[in-house]
């Protein structure tokens, strides 16, 4: 069974077609979840909107336990599936200017796109400075090289750091999202803010 | 029950059974074991000594020589351009690059042929392709390539054509020099006498049809 290994059970041409699908599915989600609006997303640093982290935490761990379960039922080949390469000192640095841009333009690069598709200008504007930052970063790539590959990790497993099995930590996961729920609803009612 | 109550509470169970259950590390079997069986008994994966020696003196660049035995033995003798990968090693990570591939054909060979067969059942079982093993293993090789025994006057015409190619793969191989060497390497007292099949057609005979 799975994954899907582009060229071996897919040919790429479905590839795509099935990002295309799945790509339509993500944005109409994000969309109804109100993940367009930006001072949705900006309630997040301000405490009276947790939307933004319970969404993804729930994304995250449904994700996980899936897969899990999946390679439990031997459904999913965990081995063959495909994990972005880690680089540290990038991603801390990619994360925290990801972070200042989130809090100034008030999205993330997915959610402007949601924003532009409801007419959005200031979605608009984000995508127009997304893509300013794309090639500023492509036509600098020279300057940026050694840092964006410094500290190489591969494809490290936190559960594999803390040595405990994937299961245990997923349970662990689980119990660390579940506790920012009832945090974030804590933090909703500490600062409500009913008039956005 | 709130929403979120809901959800905890369908979370937790599931990461409670998800952190109890084993986890599931085994490599999946890609062969029914139906399938296995018959491949068994059809018996595709073994090559015949004779085929090898004859690669190995053409410098066929297509095959790698694949020794399972432990490294002791592996450094006492082992047959050209052959690596050495332990049986107990068959399943690391570094070596799958070697067995689990497209292009080369492994021959895999030990003393008698039985753990090369078993390092053969357990990667065609995990999917692998181009494993093969030597027929009779080494003990077989030094009986018939290296030092060949002449067949009786009146055999027939393929087994004397069969004789002369041994004989100079014999000399092509280094064959007597090294003949010493071997027995002394089996320090086991009951070595295992290969299954020395009565010499039967290698190939079947052409035509007719």
């Amino acid at each position: 069974m799975g994954p899907l290994a582009v060229n071996d059970i897919i040919s790429s041409n479905t590839n795509f077609f099935l990002a295309f699908v799945i790509g339509i599915g993500f944005g109409f989600v994000l969309e109804q979840c109100g993940f367009s609006s930006s001072r949705k997303l900006a309630g997040l640093f301000y405490g009276y909107d947790m939307v933004v982290l319970k969404v993804f935490f729930t994304g995250g761990v449904t994700a996980m336990l899936g897969l899990l379960f999946f390679s439990l039922f031997g459904w999913v080949d965990l081995n063959l599936v495909y994990v972005n390469p880690t680089f540290l000192t990038s991603a801390i640095i990619g994360g925290l200017i990801m972070g200042a841009g989130f809090i100034m333009g008030g999205f993330c690069p997915g959610t402007s796109f949601c924003g532009a598709a409801i007419g959005k200008l200031d979605a608009m504007i984000f995508i127009v400075g997304l893509f300013i930052g794309v090639y500023f970063f492509a036509f600098g790539y020279p300057l940026f090289e050694t840092l964006y590959k410094s500290a190489p990790m591969g494809s490290p497993k936190i559960s594999t750091m803390l040595d405990l099995s994937d299961g245990v930590f997923a349970f662990i996961l689980v119990v660390i999202a579940l506790g920012m729920f009832y945090v974030s609803e804590w933090i909703e009612k500490k600062f409500p803010r009913e008039e956005y | 029950m709130k929403p979120l109550h809901y959800l905890t509470l369908v979370l937790l169970i599931l990461a409670l059974i998800i952190a109890l259950v084993p986890q599931n590390t085994t490599r999946p079997y890609k062969l029914t074991a139906d399938q296995l069986l018959a491949e068994i008994r059809t018996g595709t994966q073994f090559i015949s000594p004779d085929e090898v020696a004859d690669k190995i003196i053409q410098k066929d660049p297509s095959i790698q020589l694949i020794d399972v035995r432990n490294p002791r033995e592996f450094d006492m003798f082992s047959l050209p351009g052959a690596i050495n990968i332990p049986l107990q090693d068959i399943l690391s990570e570094n070596n799958f690059d070697v067995l689990n591939q497209g292009t080369k054909m492994n021959i895999l060979y030990s003393n008698g042929s039985t753990e090369a067969n078993e390092a053969w059942l357990l990667t065609r079982q995990l999917g692998y392709q181009n494993n093969y093993v030597l027929h009779g293993g080494l003990n077989y090789w030094m009986e018939t390539i290296l030092n060949p025994s002449q067949p009786g006057n009146i055999a027939a015409n393929d087994e004397i054509a069969r004789y002369d190619f041994r004989k100079a793969a014999s000399m092509a191989l280094g064959g007597g020099a090294v003949s010493a060497i071997v027995p002394a390497s089996d320090q086991g007292a009951a070595k295992p006498k290969p299954g020395v099949v009565p010499v039967k057609k290698k190939k079947k005979a052409s035509g007719g049809c």
